[in-house]
């Protein structure tokens, strides 16, 4: 049977430690044995079906839950029904006669919501392939990574929900094959997973990032690039303001020709310590892409840069000590950057997935972000760490770039995007720094939006504001797939309906 | 003369004694490559009378743990090494967390 109870009723904490479901019951979706991945996904359906029915008459609302990476606490919901869904997680090849005519299949893979983005990146790098864009960790599941429109963010591409061709969507009323209305799978195979098929781009553009409140996710089709070389540069190099203005007219290889390689770069990260972040070293990191070769140095992931939030155990020190913020933070950026590979080091090379980290649970951690338009960043970045700083802001600044993403909701919607994260060990005084951060930008009159997924203090009046007529097109979407309210109200947390999500 | 000896003896077994204090707070994480990991559980292990009772009746009980661990953890906290100093370490609470490994499945045909 693909769902079990796990354990009594209790508490669930998530994996930031920043939000607590009281009083939850716990079940688990697991991934069977069927040969045909379309008759795993039409097991599952008809029984997260029955699961939904079941959670109704019990009066209980439920929470799909993915690897619980988000310290929005989206993911949190009390006196609920929790569907953990990590081990719900095998992958399948899509053959020519799956999809619709036209459709190349090869580029394709069926996977199961609950799969990490890791083994998303490791089964397609096992076919030739590969995901073009992702967050920095890899601990996520797809579905919860898509569901909020993480980014890594490769300068030329958009969100990880960009990858998504098709979605399995469960609700009490059934089960829907979600599609762009040009199709992409065979009506054959929708029929064969037990759902119904729904090809409308509306209806697709707010299924990609649903927030956690359009159903239970089930499965997704991906879609990806061929495999893949990339050779990370990373380096301490001390920014001159004046390249802000290169990265915001989005002269990235002027910028990768100043402190790393004269050539076009694929990804441009930028760490800066708040407390002067021109005076002191930043920690710059670039990837190039290049074609894939099978002889060519590998590294291993530690080598090749992976993650970039191992700054967390300075925590309490960055608490303890506030007049020595900066130089800690400094401090923490020189232990916490793994050295080189520098220009002048002999070139190293993996796939994109290697790059990325699972990441461990070591510290609490606070992670809060403001996307902008790219143009806007040489205006107000060093604004924006004066204001942090001032207010004893104790996380380094990151600066990432990518396009504007695909789904309705995705936070990254101007057509260029400049990313800046604040992410570091947790405190009250980090929270109200960024909160001062949101305040400067309205009193500058720049437009910006956060992301769903970190501890960004949302609210339904602000995310009206933000998207306007695009939230406006999610929610008749929302009201297009799941009609009848009571089953929408299924999908409500404290959360959700704070967002204007599920009221 | 020996006065001043005992004092600096004193001071040199305090610093012992803190420095002891910190590095049992240590996070000590031991993980396989490429984790695929489930939730978080944890469990205290309190090691009496010096370490002799160490194989304490305990449980190693873990509800999803049919493909192994990911990663493990051991560490105490900052209440767990003051016990283990107020008791001049006949008690010695250590926290031990782990994560489930969600298991890697082969590539199925869809
Ligand atoms: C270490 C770390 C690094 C990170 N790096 C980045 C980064 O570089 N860029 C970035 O953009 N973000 C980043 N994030 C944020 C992270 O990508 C998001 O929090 C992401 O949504 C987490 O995915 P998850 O699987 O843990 O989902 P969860 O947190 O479990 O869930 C997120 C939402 O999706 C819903 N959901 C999950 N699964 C399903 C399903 N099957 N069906 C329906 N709804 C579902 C949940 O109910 C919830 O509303 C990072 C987070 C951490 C902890």
């Amino acid at each position: 049977m693909p769902i079990v109870q796990l354990g009594r009723e209790g508490r669930w904490t998530n994996y930031h430690g920043t939000g607590t479901c009281e009083a939850a019951t716990r079940f688990a979706l697991r991934s069977g044995d069927a040969e045909r991945g379309r008759d795993e996904l039409a097991a599952a359906a008809r029984e997260v079906r029955e699961w939904l029915a079941a959670a109704q008459a019990a009066g209980r609302h439920v929470r799909p839950l993915g690897a619980g990476w988000s310290p929005s606490n989206i993911n949190i919901a009390s006196h609920c029904w929790l569907l953990h869904t990590r081990r719900f997680n095998r992958c399948f090849r899509i053959a020519g006669d799956d999809v619709r005519p036209g459709v190349d299949a090869a580029s394709l893979m069926l996977v199961e919501a609950g799969a990490l983005v890791d083994e998303v990146s490791d089964k397609l790098e096992a076919q030739g392939r590969s995901l073009w864009t992702s967050g920095a960790g890899n601990g996520q599941t797809f579905a919860g990574a898509a569901a909020t429109g993480t980014h890594g963010s490769m300068v030329a591409h958009g969100g990880i929900q960009d990858h998504i061709r098709a979605i399995q969507i469960v609700t009490p009323a059934g089960a829907q094959w979600v599609e762009p209305t040009a199709g992409v799978m065979s009506d054959e195979f929708i029929a064969a997973t037990g759902s119904q098929a729904v090809r409308d781009d509306a209806l697709f553009a707010a299924a990609q990032l649903p927030v956690g409140a359009l159903g239970v996710v089930t499965a997704l089709v991906v879609s990806s690039v061929p495999r893949f070389l990339v050779r990370p540069i990373q380096n301490l190099r001390r920014v001159d303001r004046r390249a802000l203005n290169w990265l915001s007219a989005g002269e990235f290889r002027r910028f990768s020709a100043a402190y790393a390689l004269d050539r076009d770069p694929d990804f441009v990260q930028m760490i800066v310590n708040p407390y002067k972040p021109f005076k002191r070293p930043a920690m710059l990191r670039f990837l190039y892409r290049e074609p894939w070769r099978d002889d060519c140095p590998r590294a291993t992931p530690g080598e090749l840069g992976a993650g970039y939030d191992a700054l967390s155990l300075l925590g309490r020190l960055l608490d303890d000590y506030p007049w020595a913020r900066g130089w800690l933070l400094q401090f923490a950026m020189k232990l916490g950057y793994a050295g080189g590979p520098d220009v002048q080091d002999p070139p190293v090379y993996g796939s994109w997935g290697e790059g990325l980290d699972t990441h461990r649970p070591l510290a609490d951690l606070f992670n809060a972000s403001v996307t902008i338009d790219r143009a806007d960043l040489a205006y107000v970045f060093e604004q924006i760490c004066g204001v942090y700083a001032r207010h004893g802001g104790s996380t380094v600044v990151t600066l990432r770039f990518m396009e504007r993403a695909q789904g309705l909701l995705a936070p990254a919607r101007f057509a260029h995007n400049a990313v800046i994260d604040f992410d570091g060990p947790r405190s009250q005084r980090t929270a109200d720094a960024y909160a001062r951060v949101v305040e400067r930008l309205d009193a500058e009159g720049i437009a910006f939006t956060r992301h769903w997924a970190k501890s960004c203090n949302l609210d339904a009046a602000r995310v009206e504001i933000d998207y306007g007529e695009d939230f406006r097109r999610w929610c008749a979407a929302r009201d297009r797939l799941i009609p009848d309210p009571a089953h929408r109200r299924l999908f409500a947390s404290d959360v959700l309906d704070g967002l204007g999500l599920t009221c | 003369m020996m006065m001043w000896m005992g004092w600096g003896l004193c001071a040199l077994l305090l610093f012992a004694l803190y420095g002891q204090y910190l590095t049992g707070q240590a996070d000590i994480f031991v993980s396989i490559a490429n984790p695929r990991p489930l939730d978080e559980e944890r469990m205290v292990v309190t090691l009496k009378g010096w370490g002799f009772a160490s194989a304490a009746r305990l449980p190693f009980v873990t509800p999803e743990a049919d493909h192994g661990l990911c990663d493990l953890r051991v560490f105490a906290t900052r209440r767990q090494m003051l016990v283990a100093i107020a008791t001049l370490g006949y008690l010695r609470p250590v926290t031990v967390a782990w994560r489930a490994h969600a298991g890697v499945q082969p590539l199925g045909v869809a």
